[in-house]
């Protein structure tokens, strides 16, 4: 195979392997919220800013495959 | 329509024009002629919300209450009682980074590009490209506020523990972690700068591809998300995450 094709699929490798994780990760946060939020309303504005903030955190594994698959397309 | 070039167009910055330097010449690209913007609208705000302050607040002066007593709750909330002498740098750093994550929906100035097609003058043609867009989305940035960030908290460890006590600090449960403490500092930052440099990016990019196919009605929604929401969810994720790590270094 050619180094070009190589870097396109390293790079769809790194973007899909870091997206299952961020998904998985935020898909378990957000239900584990909306439990806590059904089984205690009262506390539901500290529930969802603190969800937020572990979605955002979450996130950044997503955000670290992509700026790799940036890397190795537009590094030369 | 050619994808390529857009996605180079939003990743790279134009270099705008060079400061004379015997030698060697300083190019000074649209990122920092922004930050330079963004200071100016900052400084000048500041100085014309705060003045002719009085007892019982009025007008301009609630909002600015407002403001600055949602900062020092913030820090209030994750220092303890340390944090009168490090909420002005949190503060500081967070309103610099809402406005500027969310500078691209000021961005209604037309390119020169643009100007050139609608009126035909050559002069618009060789000017240099310049638009408003988030000066995070540059690497650079990112990174020196990072490293800022990292010498805060290696600033507030000293301040509060003296240099003995933060150095005995690094061994504090027990010696083996020594060089994992060590490693703190320098992964640290760069997590930070990526986290923010990445989200950026790719909310322009996502913002660009939408402008170049459906410019219509739809980019107005989707940007409320991408633009704002996506910006001050950021610019708080990097404001908390020095302030938790000042905290851990202050304990």
């Amino acid at each position: 195979m050619e180094t070009a094709a190589i870097m396109i699929i390293a790079a769809c490798v790194a973007v899909a392997a870091g997206s299952v994780a961020a998904g998985i990760s935020i898909g378990r946060a957000t239900s584990k919220a909306v439990e806590s939020i059904a089984r205690q309303p009262e506390a539901g504005d500290k529930i969802t800013t603190t969800t937020l903030l572990g979605a955002a955190l979450a996130e950044a594994t997503a955000i670290y495959g992509f700026v790799i698959a940036l890397i190795i397309l537009l590094v030369k | 329509m050619d994808f390529g070039k857009v996605l180079m167009e939003a990743t790279s910055s134009e270099t705008l024009f060079e400061i004379p330097f015997p030698g060697h010449p300083i190019p000074v690209s649209d990122t920092v002629v922004v930050t330079w913007i963004i200071m100016v609208i900052l400084i000048v705000s500041a100085f014309l919300l705060t003045r002719k302050m009085k007892t019982i607040p009025e007008g301009k002066q609630n909002f600015v209450e407002t403001v600055v007593e949602f900062l020092n709750s913030m820090a209030k909330n994750s220092l303890g009682h340390h944090w009168k002498k490090f909420a002005p740098y949190l503060g500081t750093i967070f309103i610099f980074l809402i406005i500027s994550n969310t500078v691209s929906i000021f961005n209604i100035i037309p390119t020169s590009e643009d100007l050139y097609k609608i009126t035909g003058l050559e002069f618009f043609e060789h000017m240099p490209k310049f638009s408003i867009r988030p000066p995070t989305r540059d690497i650079n940035v990112t990174a020196c506020l990072a490293i800022m960030s990292m010498v805060f908290v290696a600033y507030a460890g000293i301040k509060v523990k003296r240099t003995s006590g933060w150095l005995k600090s690094f061994a504090e449960p027990s010696p083996i972690l020594v060089p994992f403490k060590v490693l703190d500092y320098f992964t640290r930052p760069v997590s930070m700068c990526f986290r923010l440099f990445g989200n950026l990016l790719g909310s322009v990019i996502v913002m660009e591809l939408l402008y170049m196919t459906i410019p219509a009605i739809l980019p107005g929604l989707v940007s409320i998300y991408f633009d704002i929401f996506d910006g001050v969810l950021q610019a708080y994720v990097f404001v908390f995450l020095t302030s938790l790590y000042t905290a851990e270094s202050i304990e």
